[in-house]
């Protein structure tokens, strides 16, 4: 039975990630751990963290790595998007962190970061790093759901698992619709749709992971460190 | 007051003058053009200077985008790989006939046109290549209008006119978040929004040859989809005599949907 962890936000921490893989070792049953991004960031040299993700040690649960937002930063500033920049980390950072981002990671690196993709699509759900609309998008408890119904439209899958804005939630869609009424030269056509039954799971960010069951369909919001999933604060 | 909307001219002149004719005998002075003024067809420069000695607000179409950027700027939208080598050869073809001058105007086009909760717009308000067909997924439809600020979206680019109206809609959700013992539930109601396509004016695909476009009548707030009948021999003519693939022609003659579909599960675009 699928049994997933989900990380992301390492932001350049090997201790913080040794943690994390000690704690899935002593949680039964999860077999695949996926880092949805932001691996790197400006703070630390994140080479360390590289290293480990590219050639894990025995033991360690193999990790299934897609980019992020820090990542897009790099891969634009080094030349891997065509003429675009890292205008939005100068936009919001200034100058000062974008040199200290490409200080943090070893060029050699680069072309693994560029081999990763922008998601990854697992049984009925998605994980990205922000949305299908953008790398950058911060899905939250508040977003509109209209919002969220778009970004999992998009991608055609039940279950959106994001990693951009930090927080641990699930939110749920459970019900109600909309009236569609087309007119055209060849007729008209009235529809009513109802609203899938999907859910967006934010999975959180550096130390706050999410462990989640495919088969129950259960969502485990844990903390590096704290305690097993048995005792955690899961619901179905 | 009643206001015309046209989309897709794709330098079919006579369908254009035919189009706009329509328009004057109906005495509505206000006209927003929804891009493509050029691709396909055989008279791009004479489109173009029609369009701007009337002085139409235009917004820009992903045809007159890929003139300007490049066909880099495609998303790929070719529905096979001979439709999308037709399209190179209308691309070349295009930009060697039009004038510097002209495709300075295509270059100067806006994204948008917006008049209060009016929105135009080619293909969506995300892109001019994103395609808002009529059953595409209604609360996603209802996002684009929604997501834009506007009541009522104007769009062209799938050439098939249609006026869509979403509206009585609502979504509840449960929200359960880490360090929360119960989960809440909220519900949203939705905002009743229309998106109207103008269809086409130079490249039929709704199933007819005739020229199709939208007058929106605000006292009333209704839409009404004309079409219109032009000189479809005169612009063949014009596509075969300049050098354009004949099936530009033929599928105009013919006023086929999707003329060039094929079943080609090989096809990635190259770009």
């Amino acid at each position: 039975m699928e049994r997933w962890a989900l990380i992301s936000g390492l932001k350049g921490d090997l201790e913080l990630y040794e943690q994390i893989q000690r704690d899935l070792q002593a949680t039964r049953g999860v077999n695949t751990l996926f880092v949805l991004g932001d691996v790197i960031s400006p703070e630390r040299n994140c080479d360390a963290l590289w290293d480990r993700l590219q050639n894990p040690k025995r033991g360690d649960l193999r990790p299934n790595c897609i980019y992020g937002w820090w990542e897009e930063q790099l891969l634009a500033e080094t030349g891997f998007r065509g003429d675009r920049k890292a205008d939005a980390l100068r936009l919001n950072h200034g100058e000062e962190v974008v040199d200290a981002l490409l200080r943090a990671v070893d060029p050699a690196h680069l072309r693994w970061l560029v081999s990763l993709q922008f998601g990854f699509v697992e049984l009925d759900c998605g994980l990205i790093h922000g949305s299908s609309a953008d790398i950058g998008d911060e899905l939250t408890p508040e977003t509109s759901p209209l919002i969220l119904i778009d970004r999992l439209t998009r991608l055609d899958v039940n279950r959106l698992f994001t990693a951009r804005s930090a927080q641990q939630f699930r939110l749920e869609l459970t019900g109600g619709g909309i009236d569609s009424h087309v007119k055209a030269l060849g007729g008209e056509h009235k529809q009513q749709q109802p609203v899938p039954k999907r859910s967006v799971i934010g999975i959180g960010a550096g130390a706050h992971y999410t462990i989640y069951d495919a088969g129950s369909d259960r969502v485990d919001f844990l903390k590096a460190g704290a305690k097993a999933v048995a005792n955690g604060r899961g619901f179905g | 007051m009643s206001h015309a909307v046209i989309s897709c001219l794709h330098a079919n002149l006579a369908a254009t003058e035919a189009v706009l004719a329509d328009i004057d005998r109906q005495g509505i002075e206000h006209i927003t053009c929804l891009g493509d003024l050029v691709g396909y067809g055989p008279q791009p420069n004479e489109v173009v200077e029609l369009i701007r000695q009337r002085q139409i607000p235009t917004c820009q179409g992903c045809w007159d985008e890929d003139i300007i950027d490049g066909l880099n700027s495609c998303e790929c939208s070719y529905p096979s790989q001979l439709a999308e080598r037709r399209g190179h050869r209308a691309h070349q073809w295009t930009d060697a006939q039009l004038s510097e001058e002209n495709k300075a105007f295509l270059a100067s086009l806006p994204m948008t046109v917006r008049r209060e909760r009016l929105l135009f717009v080619h293909g969506s308000p995300n892109s001019q290549h994103e395609y808002l067909l009529p059953d595409m997924d209604a609360f996603a439809a209802l996002e684009r209008v929604e997501s834009s600020g506007a009541n009522t979206l104007f769009c062209g680019h799938t050439h098939m006119p249609y006026v869509r109206e979403l509206s009585g809609g609502s979504i509840r959700v449960k929200v359960k978040q880490a360090g929360e013992e119960a989960a809440s539930e909220r519900k949203l109601e939705l905002p009743m929004r229309r998106i109207v396509n103008a269809g086409s004016v130079g490249e039929p695909r709704h199933g007819s040859t005739e020229a199709t476009y939208v007058i929106h009548h605000e006292d009333s707030d209704e839409i009404e989809i004309r079409e219109v009948a032009y000189d479809i021999e005169r612009t063949c003519r014009a596509i075969v005599d300049g050098g354009l693939p004949e099936v530009f022609a033929w599928r105009l003659s013919h006023g086929f949907e999707y003329a060039e579909r094929a079943d080609d599960a090989s096809h990635v675009c190259e770009r």
